[in-house]
């Protein structure tokens, strides 16, 4: 909203600059986003919070100006002009809840033209286009009373009755911006007899607009109802400054006043004369009357204000106050502060004038009550891991669309919850999974140049049963070939999934979860943790690759969930005692067909190799020219060892022996 | 050949040894199957009676002394020179370390603000993501049908009436005061959502931090307080702040919060667009209204709140001028955190 130095100064004396001006608005909750000099004027341009619609008019400005500079406020004088009788005009409204006060003025004999400079200039500084005499004085009296006017041309009007009401099912009005605009049951109108001639609130009808030709004028003052005005207004893609003001509420106070000063100029300017007037509603509003207690006002602010410059600050807002008993006192809330009704609000307007800079700084003393945040801590704990292994967190969209997911190939298409009012399709779905959002970042990362793409994130995914579930999940994303520069030389390190398994193994291993296994499931590697699946593994496929654009690139992806991590967590830690006596290792080297898992055989060596046995793990592993084709060679180490004593190379032998044995028997190994 | 000869030629010997090579020599000399020291054992047996005693304790001493002049010399050796093969290395060469990865830089600035907050004594709680419009709106006093719920313009889900993505992290104060009496010190990060078309500086899912404190006598200059701490302790004890009055439904009365600009101090530039402020973050005393809907006595407590957009905070720290950089996930902008 913009107001201007000189406009204000009609209402309130001010004695400090502009600048100055501006910065006491801002700090009092007018914040002045922007002054600007022009013509010998200042103009501000003032952000109103949506609590108070008494802003939006220069007097409201010029009432804070005089509260925030103790200057005396000058009310103006809303003189009638010569007494005018009630015309025979019936004002019909259809609901009074819908507009709670309509008021209609016949001015007959204006004489419409350009608008004299003064107003013309006026308008200008705030924004507003001059139109004509009548149309800039109805305008002129909006930004000075926050009361917006509508002048009709009487003489399109039939004037046998003005109505208030909703319009009827394939009713069309043209707008004064030349719009024809359909009109259904949700719209409030001003129609006369026959027609509709405005739209309540909102914009009026060309087919009653004045215009240079107009020889008398209906001039509407009223209230009408914000919700409607609101919805109305978005329903049909209209702004102005008129349903601005209404959908937040004017002062049913003003409109009566309003009227007169818009009269009292047209008789000035347009040299019109009253003929009439009507009008239909409330007239008044009850006084509210509201209780501040000026010891709870210091209580809560932590300052005390004295209680002379308590009443002196209300009462320059004016608001009326009355001594109650004791320290409270009874303060009557004038009418165009409807969004006063409590205590609070009446503390805030006390701090808002007393300033909020003038209020100390002091700290509480904070009970501290600590509550375990398990699921945070766990989320950090695993950051924490694989940032330590060279991996970096993204942030990505929660919302995605359905091709992407469906792309997968992994049944996430399925049924993902939907969003209502999505911007775009890229919207459309909550993410059942974090891993097309973490496509598209090694996606772009290639397209950067980026030869090595190592990265995770750690989110929620939104699953759609009964209701909607959140899963905290982690997801990562490898592609492309590290390069590590040893001493030896460069090693190019393509990613892999043994990659990704020896990440979920450390954090599982930091974590103290043992129970775990991977088992191919078809198109990915599940990850089961106590025989329960947790989360899931797999080389992207192609048509997901595509429909991500990276090409002849793979990317492994990986998923796990961290609440059913958080549920396998034990945190009943305790300390294994050393080996006291030291074991012996032995090694056995064998080929072995390329089909055949390790795993099973290292489950088997494991069982048939107790009690000396106490580690088994593959310490080598080749593929080359001493190797047919189709095998492997593997090098697996196992350590003996016992807790009663100092084994020998002869105690040892026989077991040793006996898992060579096994190996040749059940997985037709060669022994190298 | 008699001992004290020996022991001369010894003295002789070990002066201007210099190198391992030279000791091993040095070593058989003495000490070898047919050293010096063997020969003279072996002369005992030819040697009366009652010689051959005293000549053995002499042998004897004399193997002690070589054994620790070879020790002594050895030491000196292994200090000048690390054992095995001393390899050479050009230090101008790259070092060889496990490359670390990178913390988005979301998350520090997230951990940086809830461990100021935890230190003062507050708790750190979150919420679901998705929520119930209650929860939104209507337990923090923002009437279904009131212009200030544009502001909070909110996605809703298309099969589930009455759930939506939550357009601020403040459903969590709704939760927590319904689960948990006064006293209260919280503070609740998270992700939140609002159907922003993306631009430099909008984007339609974001982080925030709510904070608040509820119990007997807590007032409005306790919040000036615990924001000062914070915003010192975030940008630096030399910036300013100024409290604004503002409106919000659910804190009454309300407060904006500026911080003196960081790029200009105060000076006026473009990032404070020449005011010589950065607005941070909005807080207030919690509305009684959202007190009552909750069944909390306004008579009895009071409470502040506050809340912040998180990659504003973060923009400002690190002069970062495009917000769509977080989302983007480009490496070269993450390995700068």
């Amino acid at each position: 909203m913009k107001v201007t130095y000189n406009w204000l100064k009609e209402f309130v004396e001010i004695k400090i600059p502009a600048k100055e001006l501006a910065q006491k608005l801002t700090m009092a909750g007018l914040e002045v986003v922007a002054l600007e000099e022009q013509a010998g004027d200042f103009i501000f341009e003032i952000e109103v919070t949506s609590n108070r619609p008494d802003w939006l008019s220069v007097l409201g400005v010029a009432r804070e100006v005089a509260a925030l500079t103790r200057s005396k406020l000058k009310t103006p004088n809303f003189k009638p002009g010569a007494r005018v009788a009630k015309g025979r005009l019936k004002i019909e409204i259809e609901h009074k809840k819908e507009c709670p006060l309509y008021t209609a003025r016949v001015i007959s004999s204006v004489r419409v033209g350009p608008s004299p400079e003064w107003l013309r200039k006026r308008l200008e500084l705030v924004g507003c286009r001059s139109v004509n005499n009548i149309v800039d004085i109805t305008n002129y009296v909006l930004f000075e009373l926050g009361e917006p006017l509508h002048a009709f041309d009487w003489d399109k009007l039939n004037p046998e009755k003005i109505i208030v009401r909703r319009a009827r099912p394939g009713e069309k009005i043209t707008t004064i911006d030349e719009e024809v605009r359909n009109l259904d049951s949700s719209a409030l109108i001003i129609a006369d007899k026959d027609r509709p001639v405005a739209i309540a609130g909102v914009m009026g009808g060309k087919n009653s607009e004045v215009g240079f030709g107009t020889r008398n004028i209906l001039l509407e003052a009223a209230v009408f109802d914000p919700l409607i005005v609101r919805r109305c207004r978005q329903a049909l893609g209209l702004q102005s400054e008129s349903s601005y003001r209404f959908e937040r509420g004017v002062d049913l106070d003003m409109v009566t006043k309003a009227s007169l000063r818009a009269a009292q100029l047209i008789r000035e300017y347009c040299s019109g004369e009253e003929a009439s007037f009507n009008s239909s509603g409330l007239t008044k509003l009850k006084v509210k009357s509201v209780k501040l207690d000026t010891d709870r006002a210091a209580r809560v602010l932590g300052v005390g204000i004295a209680r002379l410059k308590i009443k002196q600050i209300l009462s320059q807002l004016g608001f009326k106050t009355k001594q109650g008993p004791k320290k409270v006192l009874a303060v009557g809330i004038p009418s165009f502060r409807q969004d006063v009704n409590l205590e609070e609000d009446l503390i805030e307007e006390l701090a808002r004038i007393f300033g909020y800079a003038r209020i100390p700084a002091s700290l509480p003393a904070v009970k501290p009550c600590v509550t375990r945040k398990e699921k945070r801590d766990l989320a950090c704990a695993v950051k924490k891991i694989l940032v330590g292994l060279g991996l970096s967190e993204v942030i990505t969209y929660s919302l995605t669309d359905k091709a992407t997911l469906s792309s997968l190939g992994l049944g996430f298409g399925a049924q993902p919850i939907e969003i209502m009012n999505p911007l775009s399709q890229e919207q459309e779905v909550l993410r059942p999974t974090l891993i097309p959002g973490l496509g598209r970042a090694v996606a772009l990362n290639f397209n950067q140049k980026q030869e090595y793409v190592a990265i995770f994130e750690i989110a929620n995914v939104f699953l759609g049963e009964n209701k909607p579930k959140e899963e905290l999940t982690l997801g990562i994303a490898l592609g492309g070939t590290r390069t590590i520069l040893l001493e030896q030389g460069v090693v190019k390190d393509e990613a892999g999934l043994l990659n990704l398994k020896g990440i979920v193994e450390t954090i599982f291993a930091r974590l103290g979860i043992r129970d775990y296994a991977f088992n191919h499931q078809g198109s990915y590697v599940e990850i089961r943790i106590q025989n329960e699946q947790a989360g899931l593994m797999l080389n992207l496929k192609p048509q997901a690759l595509n429909k991500l654009n990276i090409k002849n690139k793979n990317v492994f992806a990986l998923e796990l969930s961290l609440d059913k991590v958080l549920s396998f967590l034990r945190r009943d830690k305790k300390f294994i005692p050393l080996p006291r006596y030291p074991g012996i290792t032995r090694d056995i080297s064998f080929i072995l067909k390329d089909d055949l898992s390790v795993q099973q055989i290292l489950v088997l060596l494991k069982e048939k190799g107790r009690p000396l046995l106490s580690e088994i793990s593959i310490t080598d592993y080749y593929q080359g020219k001493q190797i047919p084709a189709g095998y492997r060679g593997l090098t697996l180490s196992c350590l003996y060892s016992s807790d009663a004593r100092t084994l020998t190379e002869n105690e040892v032998q026989p077991t040793h022996e006996l898992l060579c044995a096994a190996l040749i028997r059940e997985f037709a190994a060669k022994l190298r | 050949m008699d001992i004290k000869a020996v022991s001369a030629q010894i003295d002789a010997d070990i002066q201007g040894l210099n190198s391992p090579e030279a000791l091993e020599q040095f070593r058989l000399k003495y000490l070898g199957r047919k050293g010096l020291l063997a020969e003279l054992t072996s002369t005992i047996p030819g040697l009366p009676k009652e010689e051959r005693a005293g000549f053995g304790q002499g042998v004897n001493t004399l193997k002690n002394k070589l054994l620790n002049l070879i020790e002594e010399k050895q030491k000196i050796f292994s200090g000048s020179c690390a054992g095995a093969a001393q390899a050479t290395c050009d230090i101008g060469m790259p070092g060889m370390a496990q490359e670390l990865g990178h913390l988005h830089p979301i998350t520090r600035i997230t951990d940086e603000i809830c461990a100021i907050f935890s230190r003062m004594g507050f708790s750190i709680v979150e919420g679901p993501e998705i929520e119930s419009e209650y929860n939104n709106f209507t337990g923090l006093n923002i009437p279904l049908e009131h212009p200030s719920r544009e502001a909070f313009d909110t996605f809703y889900l298309k099969d589930y009436p009455k759930l939506l993505l939550r357009s601020h992290t403040s459903p969590v104060q709704v939760r927590q005061m319904q689960e948990q009496k006064p006293p209260l010190a919280i503070v609740v990060p998270g992700r939140v959502y609002r159907p922003d078309a993306v631009d430099a500086s909008h984007s339609f899912m974001f982080h925030q931090v709510e904070g608040f404190m509820v119990d007997r006598e807590i007032k409005f200059s306790d919040l000036k307080g615990i924001l000062e701490m914070f915003a010192k302790a975030v940008f630096g004890s030399e910036i300013k702040m100024r409290f604004r009055p503002h409106f919000f439904p659910f804190t009454e009365p309300s407060a904006e919060v500026d911080i003196s600009c960081i790029i200009c101090k105060g000076k006026g530039c473009s990032v404070c667009g020449r005011k010589g402020w950065l607005e941070i973050l909005g807080s207030g005393m919690i509305h009684p209204n959202v007190f009552k809907q909750l069944g909390i006595d306004a008579k009895k407590y009071t409470g502040f709140a506050f809340g912040m957009g998180i990659e504003r905070i973060a923009m400002l720290k690190y002069g970062i001028n495009d917000i769509r950089l977080f989302f983007e996930n480009d490496l070269r902008f993450l390995r700068q955190f």
